[in-house]
């Protein structure tokens, strides 16, 4: 690995690695506007111009600069200055001082870039140049050509990611404007992220806008849950209330994207399908009083115990752990699918055909009880009366089996469906971004989720609502802290071994497993021994 | 004052000089049968050692330029493109058309020797939009090329097999940029791309590719057939050979002349371009085509037409040769301005200062032109200049910066003045009495 240096800093960095990476890696930040890690290379913006050292001729471009042995560069010369200023001033030229009703205000470079580098009085005493404002592109997208400053992430994006080419700076010279071709909207699934690329405020999300300053916004961490695909994502959110989910980077999953059905799913958090108490026979309860109600219905019942492929991986240990302590007769089940409402789009970029974003999960833990049955074994251990009682972790099994439901149905999740209404007594569980928790996307990655905003209602994490169970039989099954179900969970499954909450990162971590399907097609009854 | 011998510019003013009975009279193809009995490696060296250098405007040395095309064990199975740069659009600049017009052959000639030397099966005539006359003919004389089995398969029946075509541009100034060129060669926007990979590494097609001038492949019959010796021995040791210059402007006798490289200056505007209108006195030479700095008259008096005389004598260069002349009636802020104008509209619009800062420096001309400017305009303008000058893709900000650059300071006097006459609140063009 060549050795490069910037502004005296030694580091070494993989050959061909641009030098705005390799200044990132020693904490120097290089602006810039065209460049994006996941897109091409387009050199357009001029604003990552650095001096040279040694190793090349400068000044040039940080991020068309392949770092090779003995390159130097420099960002702190009076010279680099005065280019960023100079970028900064002709970027602005042709900019409309329309920052108090832009919705990009607090997160735009221009802003950001001017009270860091630019800071000059205007020297234009021309007009500036009109362009098409409030223009309608796509389902997702507002587009104000004025505020472009032509940096062609978009197009590039539109070229490479989606290769639906939409987008294109149209013209030349000052009157280069991006614009959509005639007749042609935008219809693809990723629209979303047009608005998070864009440097300014020229694209920007119809969802979004007008709704929040977003300097008020804190943001937090956590996985979307929409599909097997886990998308890293940020949770933007004030007192309580979200207002927006972003792409969070993560290079091995999602690189910096996010489809729009997962960002627009924020809506769920708020939705009127929450469960958000419990309820025995459809009449409202406290927790506590449900718990019972759901222990006194499972004890001694033939129990089938169905878990989550949408349930956190500790509330599948939780089951495993209260199968094993209280109801050891139990049979498990995970049953493959999709719920009923599931959105059916898929593609080959994100958006998996498999909607739960916890399979592996579920599979991995329930395959601690023995064999795992599957969709025909539940029907027809059900029909048989083999088992009498069910208990349900997220998954909408009634809905998607058309089952007539049993007699005792105990059903904790987040949702209200087929299940939740057919169920005798209902444990509200809390939405994925109001709970700790691990998730194990398609590829193996086990990601952790966190609690960003308070659980609505009575809603409690999803294995605190199994533990509740669990205590009403007599004792807590599980520990209170997530770490610590974590690192029981990661002691009792054989896959998860050696893992820590704290070790999974911002990005997760991946385990080598057998697919969940071999797992779970094994029919048959969970019978661990006495 | 034909005391060399003409090389481009040899059997120009023959009746029927392009086609290709008369050329072949004048010893067409001639050059093209020896360089195939050579090898490409021969071939290469011939011109490398001739000093022929790229007649586009920047001067690098043509047989280095070819050099830098990988082996083909590198290549990744590529093929190797030759692309004839013919998109001559600088303003001042009108030789090529006259190359392509008066001997298509021997261009076509050239780039058969030059693929030969390079490896090239297909090889590519860019013209710019305007050129479309220019393209029939080329095609006319292509076709009584391939007719003769001078082009195709198995030429002189040596076993190399080569095609050319011609390919019209849209018209831009900017596609004669060699990268610009390629994008639209490929069916794309015309827009310069980001070097390195350059195009001998990566050019057209993903592929090799080399982009010379026509000039310059015109000149390579001439050198093969005649060995290096003989071509190195006109002109100056750093730049042999002869060039076509473009002479316009306030002269007696415009058009285009061939001369050795390291003619005196004053000779050419004297001699060749038959001095000055009678009466008037010389105010300054764009010695390169628009986009060189301007040359002041002492400066003139210095320098010779060569590659580095003009720059050591007047910080200019050489160009393509576009040698425009100004007379004591120039005003010199009109001029910028229209050289200007120019500028702010071919800009490709890829690259921010450029984009922005070409437009923004025409305004204020314009502004400064009608009387309306202010001394802040001024330092605005220079600024711009400087602040667009090598910070962009391609050499087009550069080329926009440096009239602005070399005319506000050489002849500062007159931006001054206008100035001061809107400053007095006089109609535009009045000087303050002083």
């Amino acid at each position: 690995m060549p050795l490069v240096k910037v502004n005296g800093i030694a580091v070494e960095v993989p050959a061909g690695t641009n030098m705005i990476e390799a200044a990132k890696k020693v904490g120097v930040e290089i602006p810039h506007y065209c460049y994006h890690p996941h897109l091409s290379v387009a050199g357009n913006c001029r604003m990552c111009l650095v001096d040279v050292e040694a190793g090349g001729r400068g000044p040039d471009i940080a991020c068309n600069m392949a770092a090779t042995e003995g390159l130097a560069i420099r960002t702190d010369t009076p010279k680099v200055t005065q280019m960023r200023k100079s970028v900064m001033e002709f970027l602005l030229v042709n900019h409309p001082l329309d920052c108090p009703i832009c919705d990009q205000s607090g997160e735009c470079r221009l802003q950001d870039y001017y009270m860091e580098y630019g800071q000059h009085d205007s020297r234009l005493a021309d007009a500036k140049m009109g362009k098409g404002k409030r223009q309608d592109i796509g389902d997702q997208i507002v587009l104000d050509a004025e505020r472009c400053v032509q940096c062609s992430r978009c197009v590039r994006f539109s070229d490479e990611v989606t290769g639906t080419g939409e987008l294109r700076l149209f013209n030349r010279s000052n009157q280069t404007q991006i614009g959509i071709f005639p007749g042609v909207r935008l219809s693809h699934q990723y629209q979303g992220n047009l608005a998070d690329i864009c440097p300014v405020g020229a694209l920007t999300l119809k969802d979004f806008r007008f709704k929040k300053r977003v300097w008020w916004l804190k943001e937090s961490e956590s996985v979307c849950g929409g599909c097997a695909t886990g998308c890293n994502t940020l949770v933007h959110h004030q007192e309580n209330e979200v207002y927006r989910f972003t792409p969070r980077r993560n290079d091995e999953v999602n690189k910096s994207w996010i489809c729009d059905q997962g960002r627009l799913s924020y809506k769920e958090v708020t939705s009127l399908k929450r469960l958000t108490g419990a309820k025995v026979d459809g009449k409202r309860a406290e927790l506590p009083e449900a718990a019972n109600a759901a222990a006194l219905l499972l004890k001694g019942a033939k129990v089938g115990v169905v878990f989550g492929a949408k349930a956190t991986t500790e509330a599948n240990w939780a089951a495993v752990k209260l199968v094993r302590a209280r109801l050891p007769n139990a049979r498990a089940y995970v049953i493959e699918g999709n719920d009923p409402d599931a959105f059916t789009y898929q593609d080959e970029i994100l958006v998996d055909s498999d909607k739960t974003p916890n399979r592996f999960g579920a599979a991995l833990t329930a395959s601690q009880l023995g064999s795992v049955g599957d969709a025909e074994a539940l029907k027809s251990a059900l029909a048989a009366g083999e088992i009498d009682a069910l208990l349900v972790l997220h998954d909408d099994v009634v809905g998607r089996l058309g089952l007539a439901a049993p007699k005792v149905l105990v059903y904790v999740g987040t949702f209200k469906n087929a299940t939740s209404s057919a169920a005798s007594v209902v444990l509200p569980a809390a939405h994925s971004i109001e709970q700790p928790g691990t998730w194990i996307n398609r590829q193996g990655r086990v990601q952790r989720l966190r609690k960003t905003v308070a659980p609505a209602g009575d809603s409690v994490a999803d294995y605190t609502a199994v533990d509740a169970i669990g205590r009403a039989f007599g004792g807590a099954i599980i520990p209170e802290m997530p770490a610590a179900i974590f690192q029981e969970l990661a002691a009792g499954v054989k896959a998860l071994n050696g893992l820590t909450l704290k070790g999974l990162g911002h990005g997760g971590q991946l385990i080598t497993l057998s697919a969940p399907s071999a797992v779970a097609d094994q029919p048959g009854q969970a019978a661990p021994a006495k | 004052m034909d005391v060399y011998p003409r090389i481009l510019s040899r059997i120009w003013g023959v009746p029927g000089s392009h086609t290709l009975a008369v050329a072949e009279q004048h010893g067409a193809y001639n050059a093209a049968r020896k360089a195939l009995a050579m090898s490409p490696a021969e071939v290469t060296d011939v011109v490398l050692k001739s000093g022929l250098r790229g007649r586009g405007g920047a001067g690098f040395p043509t047989g280095r330029k070819w050099t830098f095309v990988p082996p083909p064990e590198k290549r990744g199975g590529k093929p190797v493109y030759l692309l004839c740069n013919a998109d001559e659009s600088e303003p001042g600049t009108f030789k090529d058309r006259f190359c392509m017009w008066n001997d298509p052959h021997q261009l076509i000639e050239g780039m058969i020797i030059a693929s030969h030397a390079l490896g090239v099966r297909r090889a590519y005539i860019y013209l710019r939009g305007e050129f479309e006359y220019v393209q029939r003919r080329l095609d006319a004389a292509l076709a009584e090329a391939y007719a003769k089995g001078y082009l195709g398969e198995n030429i002189f029946g040596t076993g190399f097999s080569f095609d050319l075509y011609t390919h019209l541009g849209a018209g831009a100034y900017i596609c004669g940029e060699e990268t610009a060129l390629i994008s639209s060669i490929e069916g794309y926007k015309g827009q310069p791309r980001l070097k390195p990979p350059f195009p001998a590494v990566k050019g057209v097609w993903e592929s090799p590719t080399i982009v010379n001038n026509v000039e310059t492949l015109a000149a390579v019959p001439w050198i093969i057939e005649n060995g290096w010796e003989a071509y190195k021995a006109i002109g100056t040791e750093q730049s042999p050979g002869t060039k076509l210059f473009s002479c316009s402007g306030h002269i007696m006798k415009p058009g285009v002349y061939e001369i050795p490289l390291g003619t005196p200056m004053m000779d050419l505007l004297n001699n060749w371009c038959g001095g000055l209108r009678p009466g008037r006195t010389l105010k300054a030479i764009i010695p390169g085509g628009s986009s060189v700095p301007v040359m002041t008259p002492a400066e003139v008096a210095q320098a010779n037409m060569d590659y580095e005389s003009i720059n050591k004598v007047a910080g200019s260069y050489l160009g393509s040769g576009g040698f425009i002349v100004m007379d004591d009636t120039t005003d010199m802020v009109d001029a910028l301005t229209n050289l200007l104008r120019f500028y702010a509209h071919e800009s490709c619009g890829q690259c921010t200062p450029c984009r922005e800062g070409s437009a923004w420096m025409y305004n204020i001309l314009c502004r400064l032109r009608d009387g309306f400017a202010t001394e802040d305009d001024l330092v605005a303008l220079r600024d711009l200049a400087d602040n667009i000058h090598s910070r962009t893709i391609c050499f087009f900000g550069a080329s926009a910066a440096m009239p602005v650059q070399s005319f506000v300071t050489k002849f500062r006097d007159e931006f001054v003045a206008r100035v001061e006459s809107a400053r007095a609140g006089l109609p535009a063009g009045l000087a303050v009495a002083k």
